[in-house]
């Protein structure tokens, strides 16, 4: 839910990047990170395992400037994606204004994508929201890869024509950005369209 | 609050009251800062400390900290984790939760007695709980606030910002 403070004139809004592990939300994060001027940011905060796997999440607030005489702030958040890790992406799911459901567009990922997608509609809908009107955009990471699915054949099991959802979805490879800016100015648009 | 409820509009007189409750939360503890989220972790007040940088970040953390908390005390078939503490060397945090939609939080040094944060914190609490109804009772709309021109600025600001 975003927050307006008429007395500090600010707006803050939560965006959580949500998906199977490994499909790169982090690395969503890190590109934007790496690409946004230097006022806009903050430090990228990441709580990692070892091994540099989301544990809890990273964290990464944006500070948009005065719009209107507004301060607005975009907080980005990741959740951990392997799935011993359910509580904790409620957890950070908590409050969230929007979603960037980031697939691993790999064939042999088909199932963890829809099992994913699944789990998020089940927690969205725990959280009292309705899911058919939540703020989502889809990302089909790693689009450079040979054995990657066409967005085509994704849109059928992830954005199907027939739960007439219509999500705005952006290819992507977000290591190198690609993507990633188009997804992260839909899903912005979308929530400051829902305030 | 209405679960549907996209925003939570906090008035100025409101969060006038609510700075003026957290600084003297952190007077009469002599605790170095105190501050209060919403569960997201959206930072609403801060006292204390002028030289803290990191408040966004720290909101962040300790609602997240929360909010794993309460998913373990569901596994534990509580309801939820009213309140928490977090023990440094130099200072400790205890942490207090509001309704079930905010979060209190005060940072004080060893000098301190645990006993005396947790009174006040209570006795904080009850008081902003009051401050906090009247925020979720108002019916000012964003229009009221921002402006009907606010979104198309916004997305214009998004566009120029958000590009390699």
């Amino acid at each position: 839910m975003a927050l307006i403070n008429v007395a500090a004139r600010e707006i803050h809004c939560k965006i959580v990047y949500y998906g199977p592990g490994m499909g790169g939300k982090t690395s969503n994060l890190q590109y934007i990170h790496s690409a946004v001027p230097k006022e806009v940011k903050g430090d990228l905060l990441s709580i990692a395992t070892e091994t540099e796997r989301t544990l809890f999440f990273d964290f990464l607030p944006l500070d948009l400037g005065k719009v209107r005489g507004f301060q607005t702030r975009f907080h980005l958040y990741t959740v951990p994606g392997q799935v011993l890790y359910e509580r904790t992406r409620v957890a950070v799911l908590n409050g969230a204004d929007g979603v960037v459901f980031v697939a691993d567009a790999q064939k042999h990922k088909l199932e963890e994508n829809i099992k994913s997608l699944k789990e998020l509609a089940h927690n969205v809908t725990k959280m009292n929201k309705n899911f058919r009107e939540f703020p989502i955009v889809l990302q089909y990471n790693k689009s450079d890869l040979p054995n990657r699915l066409p967005a085509e054949k994704l849109d059928q099991f992830l954005n199907p024509p027939a739960l007439n959802l219509h999500w705005q979805r952006y290819e992507a490879v977000a290591t190198r950005g690609d993507g990633v800016f188009d997804t992260l100015k839909a899903i912005s648009r979308l929530v400051i369209s829902r305030l | 609050m209405d679960p549907q409820l996209t925003s939570v509009i906090v008035p100025a007189e409101e969060v006038a009251q609510i700075e003026e409750c957290l600084a003297h939360l952190v007077e009469d503890t002599q605790g170095n800062h105190a501050l209060l989220l919403d569960k997201s972790g959206q930072v609403i007040a801060s006292q204390g400390d002028s030289s803290r940088q990191d408040v966004t970040a720290l909101g962040a953390l300790i609602a997240g900290t929360f909010a794993s908390s309460r998913e373990v005390a569901k596994l534990l078939r509580e309801k939820d984790f009213r309140m928490l503490f977090q023990q440094g060397v130099r200072e400790n945090i205890f942490i207090a939760l509001i309704d079930e939609q905010w979060i209190l939080c005060i940072i004080f040094n060893k000098g301190t007695h645990i006993g005396l944060v947790k009174v006040l914190t209570k006795k904080a609490t009850d008081e902003l709980s009051g401050v906090l109804d009247r925020v979720r009772q108002q019916h000012k709309t964003r229009d009221d606030v921002l402006g009907s021109s606010f979104r198309t600025s916004m997305e214009d600001t998004i566009d120029l910002l958000f590009r390699d």
